[in-house]
This record gives structure tokens, C-alpha cells and sequence, in this order.
């Protein structure tokens, strides 16, 4: 970037100094692995609202054979209590194929499946956005169709939930940590980068430049350099996330690539990343300011 | 203008380099403070341009006794004073009109402000033809006079210069000598430490502050033979 474009004037700083570099390898680099962390931690809870609406949009109503009842008038019972139900949208239920399809991942193919008594299974779907009672309409199946439970999978998504929540604060802690050891790396660069241009801040300052003149200076120099760390930080990690969500993307996916970020299907909501490289531009800029202003306070 | 009153100065924990100084500048005058090497010529202007504070004594700048001012009252009292420093400290990564702008620039001008006079002042310093030279490129004359540029390009009220002629040919010395002399016709106060014998014999009527072992002579070389002051 061309400073003379944004400043009037040139920096007061040297423009391309050894510490200049060092510090801008490693915002670059701190700024990549922030990026990534924050892109894991949006995917984590993108996925776990994901399961819970996907979830809680459907649940299964199981019929096992009962003496009391007739297979198809209990099924006939079920669907009617069911349909009836409020918030329900739509009772379907499976056939024999579409059970043991389900089946056959734990069972495997084979005559096992042709003699097994399967369940007859009702697949329910909830109205959107609606508050549905599934308590209660388990309590009326159970009493009114003998056999019949309905499965409303609390048990799977709890689990789901807590795994999504504890991974989501793993997150957010390496993340916090990411964001303290960039900052005391900046302030350090910062320092190292006032000391190695004491001199400039000496003449400037004999010369009756102000304080915050000269923290101004600083400050807009090491905010540039931080900024700039950032995006080049930002982009290799938007290269990194665009190619794994790539590879991953097809429906043969191992079961472990669904927690890489899904850049592709869903790149509005990775808009938050772009924080990442302000944030850095920020400590940067305020270490500066703040260091200057104390190395200052103790000139005459 | 600077009043000194029993000034002592040390350097941390050391030795007094600077003992009993009592003197006073007034506005209008062009004085000379010559003393031998280590005598304590710049550690006496640095008291004045306030980079360093009296360790004992009273010192007064522009009627304001100094150890009463304010941290943020000093820029506007430093930007009065122009200093030509010995080792002259040019930024190196500026141009020599940048380096010269500087003071300027501190005092917030813009650009279009300051650059007529610092090209027309670089002209006459004969550097007319390096505005956008580097200071590393630049001859130890060059660099003396881009430092004098510097000192006196926001017109400051006094101006102090710590061997403004110790790296330059006899014919620039007598050019830089003759702007401070027409600096001081129009009302800048100028006190220039130097040895340079040419400066003290062509300066005879001034008056002289003679450093020696860290004490002030003050003395009026008008009652003294040049001779004397060489030995
Ligand atoms: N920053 C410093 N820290 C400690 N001692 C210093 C410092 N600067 C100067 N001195 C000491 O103070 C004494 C006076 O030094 P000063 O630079 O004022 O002499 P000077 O008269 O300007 O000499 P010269 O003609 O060689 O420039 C010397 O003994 C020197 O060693
Ligand atoms: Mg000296």
C-alpha cells in the first residue's frame, strides 16, 4: 500500500524497517489462526442450531405389533391422533423398504433383515416456528394405540447440543488466547520498533513536537502495519477454509469433514472474519499510541 | 531572554559537569561559548533547549523559570528555540527538504505553507540542488548546513548552535557566519558554542562565555589580544 496516498506527508517512521517486517509476519500469522479458530467456532454453532431445528422439525412415531390391536387399524389410529394433533404439519408413514433402509447401516445386508419383525414407522413433521406438545401427544398415543411411542429424539439432541456447545467454548477460549498472545506480541514488536527509532522520536520531540503529535504518527504507522497483517492473515486462512470446504463438499465426505467450515454453501455467515484484521489494525494502533506516550512521559 | 542562576548539572550519578554557571543572555545578542573539548559546551545547551534539567540552580527561559513550567507548556517553548545540533541528527529515511520541513510540519503546516521558504532558505545554503537527497548521501557539510536549514527555518526567537562550522570550508563557514550575523540583525537572539578561532576573531565586539573544567568565564574579547584566547 502506497502511504503517500492516505498521508499527506511521508511517515515519520521509516517505512520499511527490519521491525516493521517481523511485525507483520507475525500479525499475518496470528491474524491466520484467529481466522481460522473463528471460522471453527461459527461452523460449531451454526451446525448446532442446525441439528436442533433439524431435529425438533420432526419426530417418529414407532408402532410395535400388540395382541390388543390390529397392525393396520393400529396404524390407522396413530396417523388420526396424530394428524390432529396442533402444530402437526404432516404424519407419513414408512414402508417396510424405507425401515430396513434405515436399518441396514447397523445390520448389513442379508436374509438377517427378511425374517426380522420391523417396526412400522410413522414419520411426523412439525409445523415450522410452531410450539408443538410432543408430551403430550405421547401420552395420548401410549394411552389410545397400544404399542404405539413416539420418539421425539431429546436424548440424541441433548447430547448434540452439549457436544456443540462444549466444542463451541474450546473455541472461544483458544480464540481469547490467540487474542492475548497477539496483543502482548504486538506491544512487544511496537516497543521493539520505538527503540530501534528512539532517535526520530528524540529529534522530533527537541524540536517542540507535541506529545500527541508523535503518538499520532506512531500510531498511524503501526495501525497500517497491523491492518495489513491482518488481511494478509485473513486471506491465506479465506484460501485455506475455500479449499477444505471444497474438498469436503462432496456427498461421500468423511464423517470428521463436517466440522470444517462450510465457506461455500454459506459464505455470508463468515462475514464476522473480517473483523479479525480491524481488531489487529486496533492493538496495534493503541499499543503504539500508548507506548509512545510512556517512553515520552519520561523524556524531558 | 535565558538567565542562569548557580546552575549544577550532572549526568545521572556522576560527577558535576557543570558548576556555579551564572549568566544571562539577552534578546537581541549574539554571544560565543568556546571552552576546550569535554569542557561542557553542549551539556550547557542541552540546559537551555531543555533536554536536560539543573540537578541544583534557577533557570529562566523567556522570562519563565523553567523548573516551574509545565510538561505541556515545553513544545511551545522549544519551538521558539532553534538548535543546530553537533552531530547534527538528520532523519535519515527523509529527503533533506522533508528533514528541514520538520519543524514546521510539528507546528501542523501543511505541505503548501513551508515549502516555498524551505526551498528558497535551502538555495541560499547552496543545497538548492538536493532538495530530495537523502541525508546518508550527503557530504559532512552538506549535512552541517541542512541542520542550520533546520534550526532556523521556523524563525525561532533564539538560536543555539553547537559548532555550526566544524565540517565546512573556510568560504561556507563565512556564508553561515553571515546568516546568523543577519538573523541576529532582525532580532533573533543567537548563542553559537564553537573553537573555531576565524568565528572568535571575526566576531571581536561580542561577548564571549569561556567553559572551562564544567566553570564560566565571561569575559568581553574586545578587552582581551586574540592571542590570548588561542592559548
Ligand atoms: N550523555 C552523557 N552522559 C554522561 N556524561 C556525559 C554525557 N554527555 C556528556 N557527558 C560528559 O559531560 C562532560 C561535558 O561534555 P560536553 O559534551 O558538554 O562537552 P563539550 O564542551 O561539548 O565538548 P566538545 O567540544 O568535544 O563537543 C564530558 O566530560 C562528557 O564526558
Ligand atoms: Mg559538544
Amino acid at each position: 500500500m502506497n502511504m503517500r496516498v492516505l498521508a499527506p506527508t511521508t511517515d515519520l517512521m521509516p517505512p520499511d524497517s527490519a521491525s516493521g517486517t517481523t511485525l507483520h509476519t507475525i500479525v499475518a500469522v496470528m491474524s491466520f489462526l484467529a481466522c481460522l479458530t473463528l471460522g471453527a467456532v461459527l461452523t460449531l454453532s451454526r451446525m448446532a442450531s442446525e441439528w436442533t431445528e433439524g431435529l425438533s422439525g420432526s419426530v417418529t412415531v414407532q408402532l410395535l405389533p400388540s395382541p390388543q390391536i390390529g397392525g393396520e387399524d393400529q396404524l390407522a389410529e396413530a396417523l388420526r391422533i396424530t394428524r390432529v394433533w396442533p402444530g402437526i404439519f404432516a404424519a407419513r408413514p414408512l414402508s417396510r423398504s424405507e425401515a430396513m433402509g434405515l436399518l441396514k447401516p447397523w445390520l448389513g445386508e442379508g436374509d438377517v433383515l427378511a425374517d426380522l419383525p420391523v417396526p412400522q414407522l410413522v414419520e411426523v413433521t412439525l409445523t415450522p416456528g410452531k410450539q408443538v406438545d410432543l408430551a403430550g401427544l405421547g401420552k395420548a398415543l401410549k394411552d389410545q394405540v397400544p404399542g404405539a411411542t413416539l420418539d421425539d429424539h431429546q436424548r440424541w439432541n441433548r447430547e448434540l447440543a452439549s457436544f456443540a456447545a462444549s466444542s463451541e467454548a474450546v473455541g472461544w477460549a483458544v480464540l481469547l488466547l490467540i487474542t492475548l498472545a497477539t496483543l502482548a506480541i504486538v506491544i512487544f514488536a511496537t516497543q521493539a520498533g520505538l527503540q530501534a527509532h528512539r532517535e526520530i522520536v528524540e529529534v522530533v520531540h527537541m524540536i517542540g513536537a507535541r506529545d500527541v503529535f508523535i503518538a499520532s504518527e506512531f500510531q498511524r504507522h503501526f495501525m497500517w502495519l497491523g491492518l495489513r497483517g491482518g488481511v494478509i492473515g485473513l486471506a491465506l486462512a479465506i484460501a485455506t477454509l475455500f479449499a477444505s470446504s471444497l474438498m469436503w463438499d462432496s456427498r461421500d465426505a468423511p464423517v470428521g469433514a463436517q466440522y470444517l467450515p462450510q465457506l461455500v454453501s454459506a459464505p455470508w455467515h463468515y462475514v464476522w472474519l473480517l473483523l479479525v484484521p480491524a481488531i489487529t489494525g486496533l492493538i496495534a494502533m493503541f499499543t503504539a499510541r500508548i507506548t509512545v506516550l510512556r517512553v515520552l512521559g519520561r523524556m524531558p | 531572554m535565558v538567565r542562569f542562576e548557580n546552575v549544577g548539572m550532572r549526568y545521572g550519578l556522576g560527577p558535576e559537569v557543570l558548576r556555579d554557571i551564572s549568566f544571562s543572555l539577552e534578546r537581541g545578542a549574539l554571544h560565543l561559548l568556546t571552552g576546550p573539548s569535554g569542557a561542557g559546551k553542549t551539556s550547557l545547551l542541552k540546559l537551555i533547549y531543555l533536554a536536560e534539567r539543573p540537578s541544583r540552580g534557577m533557570i529562566s527561559m523567556f522570562g519563565r523559570d523553567t523548573s516551574a513550567l509545565q510538561r505541556d507548556e515545553l513544545p511551545a517553548l522549544r519551538r521558539r528555540i532553534g538548535v543546530v545540533f553537533q552531530d547534527f541528527r538528520l532523519l535519515d529515511h527523509l529527503t533533506v527538504l522533508e528533514n528541514v520541513a520538520l519543524p514546521r510540519r510539528v507546528m501542523g503546516e501543511t505541505e503548501a505553507q513551508y515549502r516555498a521558504d524551505v526551498e528558497e532558505l535551502l538555495a541560499w545554503v547552496g543545497l538548492g540542488n538536493r532538495l530530495n537527497a537523502k541525508p546518508p548521501t550527503l557530504s559532512g557539510g552538506e549535512k552541517q548546513r541542512v541542520a542550520i536549514a533546520r534550526a532556523v527555518v521556523a524563525k525561532p526567537e533564539l538560536l543555539l548552535a553547537d559548532e555550526p562550522t566544524g565540517n565546512v570550508d573556510p568560504d561556507i563557514g563565512g556564508r553561515i557566519m553571515r546568516l546568523f550575523i543577519e538573523l541576529n540583525r532582525l532580532g533573533t537572539s543567537v548563542l553559537i558554542a564553537t573553537h573555531d578561532q576565524r568565528i572568535i576573531e571575526r566576531l571581536a565586539a561580542t561577548k564571549i562565555l569561556k567553559l572551562s573544567e564544567g566553570r564560566l568565564a565571561t569575559t568581553n574579547q574586545a578587552a582581551h589580544q586574540p592571542e590570548a584566547l588561542r592559548a
